[in-house]
């Protein structure tokens, strides 16, 4: 009966709609191609799904049963009933958003969310236990893009529950990091950062530096050397294209890198 | 090498003789429990004391009988006799028990109760013991009131034979459930006998063993696994470990009936970090089970192949999560991760797998050899056999203590517990591990079972029983389990890393006396999220202890936050000492005792304490011989 194992397509209803999911496909991303909201935090396109925020509750009914699942990971069955929103979950979704805004208030993208569900001050007293005011709120996505799109696992976790911190392996000085970045765009709290300094790329809050190529033309920083040494791996670069910033690589070089970008597969 | 039922039968004939007919044995309860309370040394003193005399008896280390509050316990087997246990036998005791023994008499002093009859897990189980007049100050085992109602199946060999003997384990019929299984069944047949039998998950969750097992063996994708859930992690539960440590070959057989009828070739058994007498127990025991053929392949000559693996566990309650557990096995950080998909389904390296629990697995041999009717017949409607439960607390005899699924809570504590200590009042009960719930003194004469549980507001889960008299807060009680779940949380999930976190904030700042009207309305908010939101059931069973407290004992929330009083007088921020003039005669020993010289009054006249300077560590309190201090 399961739609989930079969390989085929499965029909369902979703806020009273008949759907349809393709094989393997989640709520989230039936919803997401239909336009229907469902708020994330957790979740991006590029990765896996984690299902660590809670966010994208929805609620399955089976005849008079039902469940809250996390729409990122579910799957769906044959006639299941799914709503995306009522007042069980947007109960619980505000109750989620209390907890995260006490955890990080100044997080724009957190307090937006949380005004969306008409929470503006946590009711919490200060903690003696759980990490208040700290932006990072363990969602994981820079966990997975390293590890997921950039192959690299320079980033885990130290500690448990309410210890739990993202770290890089002994807390500093990852041997794995590139200075990439990816960590730093995919966060959805601005909770990581890096720095160009004096010839290093310092990626803050992971303790770890790296070292910057300078363009061979102009002189400036353009890239670190793991960077640069990561994309030779993966693509055939002209050696007179390696040290050369995009700017004065001029734009018959720049078509030349194009190409080969495009017609060597990611492996 | 065993490759049939009748081999077996005639192994099993050879164990018998072997060990029952020759000379007298004396068993030594040397589980975890027993070497705790000097076990190992009266093990010592007894065979020193046998090669002095150059006597010919066995000296053999076994497992526990449960009644933990009487070690070191001692079992005499004397040929053509019914086998004795002693109770709280010392060094001392060890001539005089050795002279009664070896005369074929009772060392009355410490003669606990005595069995009416040898009970082996084979066809006609039961073989009385010939009538002794020696033994008749004796009391049988039913009359001695900690083992009065109690029906061990899961404990049937706990404490009755050495765990390091697969021949001991035969003897007692071991083996041969496996025996029929596999040779007169097929899959089909045993997953119908398992699910008739209305065995159910001991593990916790306490879901149909046979519908967990139908599934796996239905699902698609090979190879299949089964996984033994050691992981024990509830604190002051320890029914596993003693089932490991006792009788280790009963899971193993358990585990090669379950490989056959789900159709795995392999297994692992997941054990606790802390175990390392288990894990010793369970090595050995696979090596002998090897030996003999009953693991490994062509299984009775069946074609059929299993080897079993045992891993140690990482130290996490979590770990013990069924998909935290197998991330673990795997390798990768044990953590949690959604079931949507089932674990029967895809679960070690995202092949089927059948993960049951030590007691669980345990139970299998008694279903298939004593038939899955007989079995259905113990406990109630919807919970079938035994269960068995660690007894601690405010509680006479403290021990593991296995029971027909539905005897009341009443029968279990006053009865086989022998109730609450010095004349204490029974406050409440908590069953089910961290995330059980607290069960009010009304309640006593409810059944001990799934759905009795789970409609108080508590559960099951791995049968710890914490019993609490009336010295005991119950705020407090809800702070400590909160404590141990934050502490134990993964962190993956929002619900339970933060929830947990805010929710001890209140339970801490209640007990201080910081608790705020509001406080009780977060705190079912919390519940609520926690229990709706979380990712294991880690998260959404953590609220337990909160929620049935704040269900019962409303009244002393109230006492805390409106009152600044902990009606327990546990609560120490909340406590005020004061000196009654009356009593006091001024001798000043609370004077001299205070830490902080909080107290002053001249010699001979009524002392006060100031009350800005007390740090009510209640020393005071303790040395005054005229109860002249008052505590409020
Ligand atoms: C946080 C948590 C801890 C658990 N710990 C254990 C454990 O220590 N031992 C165990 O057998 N089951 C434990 N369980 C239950 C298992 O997930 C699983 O349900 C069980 O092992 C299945 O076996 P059963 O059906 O025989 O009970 C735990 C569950 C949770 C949510
Ligand atoms: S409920 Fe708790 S233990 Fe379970 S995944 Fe979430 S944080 Fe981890
Ligand atoms: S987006 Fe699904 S749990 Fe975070």
């Amino acid at each position: 009966m399961s739609g989930t194992t079969t390989g085929e397509k499965v029909t369902f209803t979703l806020n009273g709609r008949q759907v349809t999911a393709e094989p393997g496909e989640t709520v989230l991303s039936v919803a997401r191609r239909l336009d229907v909201h469902i708020p994330t935090l957790c979740f991006h396109e590029s990765v896996s799904s984690y299902g660590a925020c809670r966010l994208c509750l929805v609620e399955v009914f089976w005849g008079k049963r039902s469940k809250l699942v996390t729409s990122c990971l579910y799957i769906p069955y044959p006639d299941d009933r799914i709503e995306t929103d009522n007042a069980r979950i947007h109960g619980v979704r505000k109750l989620v958003l209390e907890l995260l805004l006490a955890r990080s208030p100044h997080v724009e993208a957190i307090r937006e969310l949380a005004r969306e569900y008409c929470v503006e001050v946590p009711r919490f007293r200060p903690s003696a236990v759980t990490a208040d005011a700290t932006r990072c709120v363990l969602c994981d996505l820079c966990v997975r893009v390293c590890a997921e799109v950039v192959g690299q696992s320079a980033i885990g976790y130290a500690g448990r529950g309410s210890e739990r911190v993202i770290t890089v392996p002994f807390g500093e000085q990852a041997e794995e990091c590139i200075g990439c970045g990816a960590c730093v765009f995919i966060c959805p709290t601005q909770a990581l950062s890096y720095e160009d300094i004096a010839g290093q790329r310092l990626m803050k809050e992971l303790n770890t530096s790296v070292p910057l190529v300078a363009c061979r033309v102009c002189g400036e920083h353009f890239a670190t050397e793991k960077q640069l040494a990561k994309l030779r791996e993966r693509i055939t670069m002209p050696d007179e294209l390696v040290d050369v910033c995009p700017r004065c690589r001029g734009t018959e070089f720049t078509r030349v890198l194009d190409e080969a970008l495009v017609t060597k597969p990611r492996v | 090498m065993i490759t049939s039922p009748e081999q077996l039968a005639e192994y099993r004939a050879k164990c018998r003789s072997a060990q029952t007919l020759l000379r007298p044995r004396l068993l030594v309860g040397m589980a975890t429990c027993g070497l705790a309370s000097g076990a190992a040394k009266v093990f010592a003193a007894l065979r020193e004391e046998a090669a002095l005399r150059g006597v010919d008896i066995d000296i053999v280390a076994t497992g526990c009988k449960g009644a933990c509050f009487l070690e070191p316990l001692i079992d005499a087997v004397i040929p053509g006799k019914a086998r004795v246990t002693y109770a709280g036998v010392t060094v001392e005791d060890v001539p005089d028990l050795l002279d009664a023994v070896l005369a074929g008499a009772v060392y009355a002093k410490r003669a606990l109760a005595r069995e009416t009859a040898e009970c082996l897990l084979i066809e006609d189980c039961a073989e009385p013991y010939p009538a002794d007049a020696n033994l008749e100050g004796v009391p049988a085992y039913d009359a001695v009131p900690f083992f009065h109602g109690q029906l061990h199946l899961a404990m049937r060999n706990c404490g009755y034979l050495d765990p390091t003997s697969i021949d001991e384990y035969i003897a007692r019929g071991g083996y041969a459930a496996a025996a029929r299984a596999l040779t007169t069944m097929t899959p089909e047949q045993i997953i119908e006998a398992i699910k008739t039998s209305g065995l159910r998950g001991r593990g916790g969750g306490g879901f149909p063993t046979g519908r967990k097992w139908e599934s796996c063996r239905k699902a698609h994708g090979t190879p299949k696994y089964v996984v033994c859930n050691a992981d024990e992690g509830d604190p002051g539960a320890y029914m596993d470990r003693s089932i490991l440590e006792s009788d280790p070959h009963s899971v193993l057989e358990g585990m090669i009936i379950g490989s056959f009828a789900v159709g795995a070739n392999q297994g692992f058994i997941y054990v606790r970090e802390e175990y390392p007498l288990a894990v010793e127990r369970l090595r050995h025991a696979i090596t002998q089970a090897e030996e003999l053929g009953l693991l490994g392949t062509n299984i009775f000559d069946t074609g059929h192949d299993f080897t079993l693996r045992i891993n140690r566990g990482a130290g996490a309650f979590v770990c013990g999560e069924s998909t935290a557990l197998m991330a673990s096995l795997e390798g990768r950080v044990g953590e949690p991760r959604a079931k949507y998909i089932h674990t029967v389904e895809s679960g070690l390296w995202g092949k089927p797998s059948c993960l049951n629990n030590v007691e669980t697995w345990n139970n299998v041999p008694v279903v298939i050899q004593r038939g899955a009717e007989w079995f259905a017949g113990i406990g109630t409607e919807g919970s079938k056999g035994t269960k068995v439960f660690s007894l601690v607390g405010k509680v006479r005899h403290v021990g593991l203590v296995e029971v027909p699924m539905g005897m009341t809570l009443r029968a279990v504590i006053e009865g086989i517990g022998g109730g609450v200590p010095e004349g204490r009042q029974l406050k409440a009960i908590q069953t089910g591990g961290p995330s059980g719930g607290c069960i009010p003194a009304e309640y006593l004469d409810s059944p001990v079972d799934f759905e009795s549980l789970s409609s108080l507001g508590s559960m099951m889960g791995s049968g710890g029983v914490i019993v609490m008299d009336d010295r005991t807060c119950m705020v407090d009680v809800a702070r400590y389990f909160l404590a141990f779940l934050k502490d134990e949380s993964c962190g993956k999930c929002v619900p339970c890393r933060e929830g947990t976190g805010r929710m001890l904030d209140i339970l801490t700042a209640i007990c201080e006396g910081r608790g705020e009207p509001g406080d009780i309305e977060i705190l079912r908010d919390l519940a609520t999220v926690m229990s709706e939101a979380s990712l294991c059931g880690l998260g959404t069973s953590a609220a337990n202890p909160v929620l049935t407290t704040l269900q019962y004992f409303a009244d002393e929330y109230q006492a805390h936050i409106a009152d600044h009083t902990c009606p327990a007088k546990v609560c120490r921020a909340l406590l005020r000492y004061s000196i009654l003039t009356e009593a006091c005669t001024g001798c000043a020993a609370c004077a001299k005792v205070c830490p902080v010289n909080a107290i002053s009054g001249e010699r001979k006249s009524p002392h006060v304490i100031d009350e800005t300077a007390c740090i009510k560590c209640g020393q005071c309190y303790e040395i005054c011989r005229f109860s002249a201090i008052e505590v409020a």
